[in-house]
């Protein structure tokens, strides 16, 4: 009962500190990727550099409600293609800089999430992912039919004019530390939501919607939090996407694919643990890039076969996902050695 | 301007039909093992191309291939509930979509290597063919589709209704637990009921043949015309799929009527209304969205 009213207005409040382990992950990851900016010359390896910091940033975004919530979202294009269409449109209608267009974009689609989920989050499984799955699709069908502002299925291409306030740079290792920075932010905001009171009314909520009710956990307005957060930075994630892609249209950036690529990457590294989607993003985004540019039109597609395989299998075998499998792997060899001696001891005594 | 109408309306429940034949083995499926076969849309795509290469090779007609591509969805539904589902059963809701969703992603994919991207379309003798009653015209096809799915459905009520097995399917999907407390073999159970839903999908698929051209990501659209069908009659209910494929069959032909660009958007929002309002679907129990679904 007492739950209720000391929660009030402390959920962001940090529970237990971010273990000083997990800044040093971060730190130690900014400076390698940092350092294969400036050394990596090929462009190709660059751009796959890039893009997995960029997939990593969104799926760690997706997880927010996927994972810590535990909502499966099969929507989340939808908060993407709002980021990449409103900076898009705003700096290419109106001059605004892209930055301040992220911005914009990234309000919106939070506000959208609040209206979506709103209402839907009073759905559970199955039927919580049918409606995000329908939201992304009128959102689609929608972008679609006003072709006279969004040109359609045409598609809008990003000009070219490179300049730091444009948010478009000559130099593509530049990209790569946008990119960092992206994921270092979504990084952090995890790992603060994981050790705060929200991240625990997630946890609660995630594994007994029922029970953290009967404990006075508003599940209502902790997911809507979620996925307010959520849907922010998924869109920062499109506006990224249209500044280093230069080109956006329906089908991609509001695809259902690219909904469910985002949760693959998740599930496959560990649903709702922080380091988990930076994992399988940096697993998966390789592999796909690789393919595609070795194999190209001739076995397009290979690379899904091997992600569609890989996701089935990592679900049956190993439905922590990775990251957690390898820390309880690494616990079992590594922990026994000391618990060993211990307990022998114990028993000599 | 009435004759007009009553073409559309007509055009909408044949076309109404062919949705709810799709639709019911996702919701037989869904009502019995409470898994969402996210790759439901890729089982007719086998079917389509199985219905397409019997056809193009060896010149069967999709009609006469039927039985056919229907044992061989069968055999399909078994394995896929051997080697994916069956792992997946008591995992949460989260995972079995994930593992769904990653069958679909696969055998889309390896269609699409194995087969190209091209569209391939079986042009038979009554593809085109149309029948005029009075003012109307009906497409011999859809005509054929759309009695074929109502005497499944009947045939698959009684079914339901007179067998053995047919029972304890039914006694499965409400209770699994009281279920294997009557010495029902609850395993078997879910392995014909899958293997059903799949040769229901491939009684569709080569319905569809001589309808529409087939490409390696054609489950992705009927599939989530299907969704909508089935939470529209109600997750599990078979004669809701069949009167939700008619209501969305109906929508569909109307709004392409009035509003061409949205027609599929009108059915998303109706979609998502029913959802947010009545999740249990038009004809569902109240509180079937949460029965297993934790």
């Amino acid at each position: 009962m007492s739950a209720t009213t000391r929660s009030e207005g402390s959920m962001f409040s940090a529970y237990r500190f971010i273990p000083r382990r997990s800044l040093v992950v971060l730190a130690g990851m900014a400076v390698v990727v940092g350092v294969l900016a400036f050394t990596v010359a090929d462009k190709f390896y660059l751009h796959v550099l890039i893009m997995m910091l960029f997939y990593a940033s969104i799926s760690s975004a997706w997880n927010i409600v996927g994972g810590f919530a535990g909502q499966l979202s099969l929507g989340h294009a939808a908060f993407f293609g709002i980021g990449a269409y409103t900076s898009t449109l705003l700096f290419i209608n109106f001059g605004v800089s892209p930055w301040i267009g992220m911005l914009v974009g990234a309000s919106l689609a939070t506000i959208v999430s609040g209206a979506i989920g709103y209402p839907s989050f009073r759905l559970r499984g199955p039927f919580f992912t049918l409606v995000t799955i329908a939201f992304a699709e009128v959102l689609r069908l929608l972008t679609l039919y006003a072709h006279d502002l969004t040109k359609g299925s045409i598609g809008i291409s990003v000009p070219f004019r490179p300049a730091a306030g444009n948010f478009i740079f000559r130099q593509v290792s530049a990209y790569a530390f946008v990119a960092l920075a992206f994921l270092a932010l979504t990084v952090l905001v995890s790992l603060w939501i994981e050790h705060s009171r929200l991240g625990y009314y997630l946890a609660a909520i995630r594994e007994d919607e029922d029970a953290a009710q009967a404990l006075g956990i508003d599940a209502a307005r902790y997911k809507l939090v979620a996925v307010l957060i959520s849907a922010f930075l998924t869109a920062l994630g499109g506006t990224f996407y249209a500044q280093y892609i230069f080109y956006i249209e329906p089908f991609q950036t509001f695809s259902l694919d690219f909904s469910v690529l985002l949760a693959m990457m998740a599930i496959i590294g560990g649903l709702g643990t922080v380091w988990g989607p930076v994992a399988g993003a940096f697993l998966v985004t390789p592999l796909q890039e690789i393919l595609q540019a070795e194999l190209g039109g001739a076995l397009q597609g290979l690379h899904l076969v091997i992600y569609g395989t890989v996701l089935i299998v990592v679900v049956i075998l190993l439905p922590q996902g990775i990251v957690p499998s390898i820390a309880a792997w690494a616990k079992r060899t590594f922990g026994q050695r000391e618990t060993r001696p211990a307990a022998s001891r114990k028993e000599a005594a | 301007m009435g004759a007009i109408l009553a073409q559309v309306a007509v055009s909408g429940i044949l076309l109404g039909g062919v949705y709810a034949l799709i639709s019911i083995g996702l919701t037989l499926i869904f009502g019995v093992l409470r898994v969402i076969n996210f790759a439901h849309g890729e089982f007719l795509m086998i079917a389509m191309y199985a219905s397409f290469w019997l056809f193009s090779r060896y010149g069967l007609d999709p009609y006469g291939s039927i039985v056919l591509v229907v044992v061989l969805l069968f055999l399909v539904g078994l394995l896929i509930q051997f080697l994916v589902i069956r792992p997946i059963l008591n995992a949460s809701a989260s995972m079995q979509i994930a593992a769904t969703v990653g069958l679909s992603i696969l055998l889309q994919n390896l269609a699409l290597v194995t087969m190209t991207a091209n569209y391939r379309s079986a042009d038979t003798a009554l593809s085109k063919a149309v029948i005029s009653v009075g003012p109307l015209l009906l497409g011999v096809s859809r005509v054929v589709a759309f009695l074929v799915a109502l005497t499944i459905t009947g045939l698959l009520f009684l079914f339901l209704q007179r067998t053995y097995l047919g029972k304890a399917i039914r006694c499965t999907a409400q209770d699994r637990t009281a279920a294997l407390l009557m010495g029902i073999n609850i395993d078997r159970v879910y392995l014909v009921t899958f293997a059903i839903g799949s040769a229901l999908v491939g009684v569709a698929g080569a319905l569809l043949m001589p309808l529409y051209p087939v490409f390696p990501t054609v489950g992705t659209y009927f599939v989530l015309v299907a969704f909508v069908v089935v939470v529209l009659g109600g997750l599990g209910n078979l004669t809701g799929a069949l009167l939700g494929g008619f209501i969305i069959g109906l929508v569909e032909a109307f709004s392409g009527f009035y509003v061409p660009e949205l027609k599929e958007a009108v059915y998303f929002v109706v979609f998502i209304a029913v959802l947010l309002m009545r999740p249990t679907g038009l004809f569902g129990v109240v509180g079937a969205e949460e029965v297993g679904l934790k």
